[in-house]
């Protein structure tokens, strides 16, 4: 746990955490998750999709496409929409985001402030 | 087969969830940052010369809004801008108002960090926040 924070901060942090990761929707994604990390066919596939997209991205810039280049990502994007290891990953993240996103509503209820715009560290 | 596994864990009903959410944000709400922040976006609020500078600022970039968006402010006009935003945030409220942002951002940052390292998803990004809020 970080340091600076007051033991009750620490120990109500801590508490989310482990409300958290017991929900369903969190439970439901940390195992599809262990099961993409584990399933040969699905990471190289993603792999495969993401070579892909960066090329086309890199070759977009020197307006250099080819139709056999937009026919490979489109075969690989629908190889990806078959595999169901990814497709329960995907589901299950989304459903996990949903979730933190209730969350992050009942913590700024109470503040008043918007929780997740004050613990965003990117600045335009 | 999933279900039965998910049965037998001891599951957090999303009650309790809403329940541990809303215990943290009382604990950040009594956090010195927090207190700090909220006093000074009331001062702030309740200050007439810190309204009237914020009200002036804001009057003209409105008015000026499509000419900002074209970048086509002359000389004159974006010298008067400049010098009724440096009149507001030079403001001792608007300056103490910042500062107590920027310090309970800082807080919230650190436990953001903390929760996103947690549940392996960034916290703000996964809420929705872009870099412009």
């Amino acid at each position: 746990m970080a340091t600076g924070l007051s033991p009750d901060l620490q120990e109500a942090t801590q508490s989310l955490i482990e409300n958290l990761l017991a929900s369903e929707a969190f439970i439901r994604y940390r195992k599809a998750e262990t099961r993409l990390n584990t399933d040969r066919e699905a990471r190289s596939l993603l792999e495969r999709l993401s070579q892909a997209q960066a090329r086309l991205r890199q070759n977009q810039t020197r307006g250099a496409v080819s139709q056999a280049e937009i026919d490979e990502l489109r075969d690989l994007q629908a190889q990806v929409q078959r595999n169901r290891v990814i497709m329960e990953y995907a589901q299950a993240q989304q459903e996990a985001v949903y979730f933190l996103r209730e969350i992050n509503n009942e913590i700024s209820a109470l503040l008043g402030v918007n929780f997740a715009t004050f613990a965003n560290h990117a600045t335009c | 087969m999933d279900t039965l596994e998910l049965s037998e864990l001891d599951m957090a009903d999303p009650a309790v969830v809403r329940a541990a959410a809303r215990h943290f944000a009382a604990a950040l709400a009594e956090s010195p940052q927090y207190k700090a922040f909220e006093q000074a976006a009331e001062r702030f609020r309740r200050d007439h010369s810190a309204q009237q500078a914020l009200q002036a600022y804001q009057e003209k970039q409105n008015a000026w809004r499509a000419l900002i968006m074209l970048n086509a402010l002359s000389l004159e006009q974006q010298s008067e801008l400049e010098s009724l935003q440096k009149a507001f945030v030079s403001h001792p409220l608007v300056q103490e108002y910042l500062k107590a942002q920027m310090d309970f951002a800082s807080l919230c940052q650190t436990l953001g960090d903390v929760i996103s390292e947690s549940i392996g998803l960034n916290y703000a990004a996964a809420c929705g926040v872009s870099c412009c809020g």
